[in-house]
């Protein structure tokens, strides 16, 4: 071996055709004249021909480039087409929620809606009623078909229980309250039963009621409202009292004098507590 | 993910305190206002402080304004004392003691002198930084001179109501005792607790009290056709030297009293529910006389022709009169209570 032979690097370069022209001319004119080199030459040619037989399936592969990318468009594309609609929304909102401000906003709305929704299902406030006011509770009541009873019924041996899902619903959540009924004072009497000119002061008086009686306790102080209603009761007395002689006399015009001034002192007692409530209301 | 969930985290608890609050505040009542200590009167016995007053202030004050001699003064009164004087000067003082601020609100100017003829007397709530006008004063004391021909007006809610010497009146106050005397032309006066008193006094009368007795002495009409009427619906109704010639009197739990003459072409109407009826009247009075009763009994002391008598069960009426009959009448209406008619 020559001082200037080649070593195994630059040999297996030249075998990788990896010189440059120069130096790969350089290295064929040196194999040409040394034996040695040329002998490693050969056994670098011999070694790489085991390596490329064994990775010839690998490098003989080519690598579709276009294609590949042809297909992975291709692929996307028919994701894109293929994906549910709230499969896209949700992504949507996924991304959206990430910024901070859309977050709170969504979660506000959110709040927002459920307070809404609490306070439109809530049960509606029972308004308190005087005493003399009777309100009619409703209670659900659910229809259930009548029981018959079959024919062959076996004294001493258990009905057959059908356990059947019940299908009732309340028509609202809401508990409705029927209009409250006054209480009608004893003035009250079926329209044939009116005397004559009684029926003018019965129907004004029932007017006033209805609106007195929702009044009185927000106009009248206790004091005033026992004396109050003392003194209707008193006047209801009297009316009934009177009423009672005129029904078995109709010529009893004492009773029937009697009567009519009791009518117009309860007429004027209930517009005593609508004038103290319109002054009231003046004055805020 | 991880971001997302504290974001939201973060967002609700933010949400839920933005409701939370305001919603607790709402709720919450108005504190109410601490007692004024004051040497105001405050009525009668248990009553309540209004509730739309402004509150009693500790300022005194005293305001006056030239007006025309028939100046028309309105007022509204919230807790107090009113005391209403007539002078001869056409001014208006105003003096208030231990109340709010106040002022005048000219609405109308005479078109001859060009002074006020229609004044309203307004409050004045202070508050931090600027002044509010409100319709209602109050005041410990509240004492108000006007012109002889004045007409004065009183609108109020707890007020004790006095008013001497002025045109004409008309008050209206939801509790309070309401006394007017001197008043010429007319007198209105309508109370829902309290008594009424008015004495010499003349012109149209319509006297109404809830709770509350009436008391009337030395009345009479300004004018031809002018009618006197009282009410009281729990209380008593004594008439002394009331010369109108159409009365019309009733209550439903107190008693009538009249004293005086029975005058030519007058109508008395006297009834109550609940209680007795008593006249008085001149021996030489001549009159027609109906008296209806349900328990109890009619009865006098002066020659009286019976004319008719019904008696039925339930109701009873005399029908009768006094002297040669004249052309006065009176009904009486007891349905509980008895009836007398005696001599002066």
């Amino acid at each position: 071996m020559k001082e200037n032979c080649l070593d195994i690097g630059t040999i297996q370069a030249f075998l990788d055709r990896e010189l440059e022209q120069a130096e790969s001319t350089r290295v064929s004119s040196h194999i040409a004249a040394c034996d040695g080199c040329a002998l490693m030459l050969s056994q670098a040619e011999d070694e790489s021909a085991v390596v490329f037989s064994a990775l010839e399936r690998e490098f003989d592969t080519l690598v579709p480039t276009q294609r590949l990318w042809g297909r992975i468009n291709d692929a996307i594309e028919t994701e894109r087409r293929e994906t549910p609609f709230w499969q896209k929304v949700f992504a949507y909102v996924r991304v959206s929620l990430a910024n901070p401000s859309l977050a709170m906003a969504a979660s506000l709305i959110i709040v927002v809606g459920i307070v809404a929704a609490i306070m439109m299902n809530r049960t509606a406030p029972v308004t308190e009623t005087s005493p003399d006011v009777v309100a009619t509770k409703t209670v659900p009541v659910i229809n259930t078909p009548p029981i018959v009873a079959p024919l062959d019924v076996k004294p001493n041996v258990a009905p057959v229980v059908r356990v059947e899902r019940a299908s009732y619903r309340p028509e609202t959540r809401r508990p409705t309250v029927e209009p409250a009924v006054l209480k009608q004072p004893v003035t009250a009497a079926p329209a044939s039963d009116y005397m004559p000119g009684e029926e003018s002061y019965v129907k004004t008086i029932a007017n006033l009621n209805k609106t007195v009686e929702q009044k009185k306790d927000d106009v009248m102080k206790p004091s005033q409202r026992i004396a109050y209603e003392r003194q209707m009761a008193m006047v209801d007395d009297s009316i009934t009292k009177m009423r009672q002689e005129v029904k078995k006399n109709p010529k009893n015009e004492s009773a029937r004098q009697v009567l009519y001034t009791s009518y117009q002192n309860k007429i004027d007692l209930l517009n005593s507590v609508s004038q103290k409530e319109e002054l009231m209301a003046s004055l805020r | 993910m991880q971001k997302i969930i504290e974001n939201l985290s973060f967002g609700f608890v933010l949400a839920i305190f933005l409701i939370a609050h305001p919603t607790l505040s709402f709720s919450q009542k108005t504190p109410s206002l601490p007692p004024v200590a004051g040497p105001f009167p405050t009525g009668r016995p248990g009553a309540l402080p209004p509730a739309i007053a402004p509150r009693m202030g500790s300022d005194t004050s005293e305001k006056s304004l030239k007006v025309d001699p028939s100046v028309n003064l309105s007022l509204c009164v919230t807790q107090g004392t009113v005391t209403v004087n007539s002078w001869k000067r056409d001014e208006l003082r105003v003096f208030v003691h231990s109340g709010s601020k106040f002022g005048f609100k000219i609405s109308q100017k005479s078109e001859k002198t060009g002074d006020p003829v229609w004044v309203m007397l307004m409050g004045i709530e202070a508050r931090k930084k600027y002044t509010v006008p409100t319709e209602c004063i109050s005041g410990g004391e509240i004492e108000i001179d006007v012109p002889a021909n004045a007409v004065v007006n009183i609108k109020g809610e707890d007020v004790n109501t006095s008013v001497d010497g002025v045109r004409k009146t008309n008050v209206l106050v939801s509790g309070g005792s309401i006394s007017l005397r001197n008043v010429a032309q007319g007198v209105t006066a309508r109370t829902f607790q309290g008594g009424v008193t008015v004495e010499e006094s003349k012109g149209p009368m319509d006297l109404k009290t809830t709770n509350g007795n009436i008391v009337v002495f030395e009345a009479g009409p300004s004018e031809i056709g002018d009618t006197f009427a009282a009410r009281t619906e729990g209380g008593t109704i004594s008439l002394q030297n009331v010369e109108h010639r159409q009365l019309d009197v009733s209550s439903i739990s107190g008693s009538v009293a009249y004293n005086g003459a029975i005058l030519s072409g007058g109508t008395y109407n006297l009834t109550t529910t609940n209680g007795s009826i008593r006249m008085a009247i001149p021996q030489n009075s001549a009159c027609r006389v109906s008296a209806t009763y349900s328990q109890g009994r009619f009865e006098t002391e002066m020659p009286f022709t019976v004319e008719e008598e019904t008696v039925q069960p339930g109701a009873k009426t005399v029908k009768g009169k006094f002297g040669n009959g004249g052309d006065a009448v009176i009904r009486l209406i007891s349905s509980i209570g008895s009836i007398a008619i005696r001599k002066q």
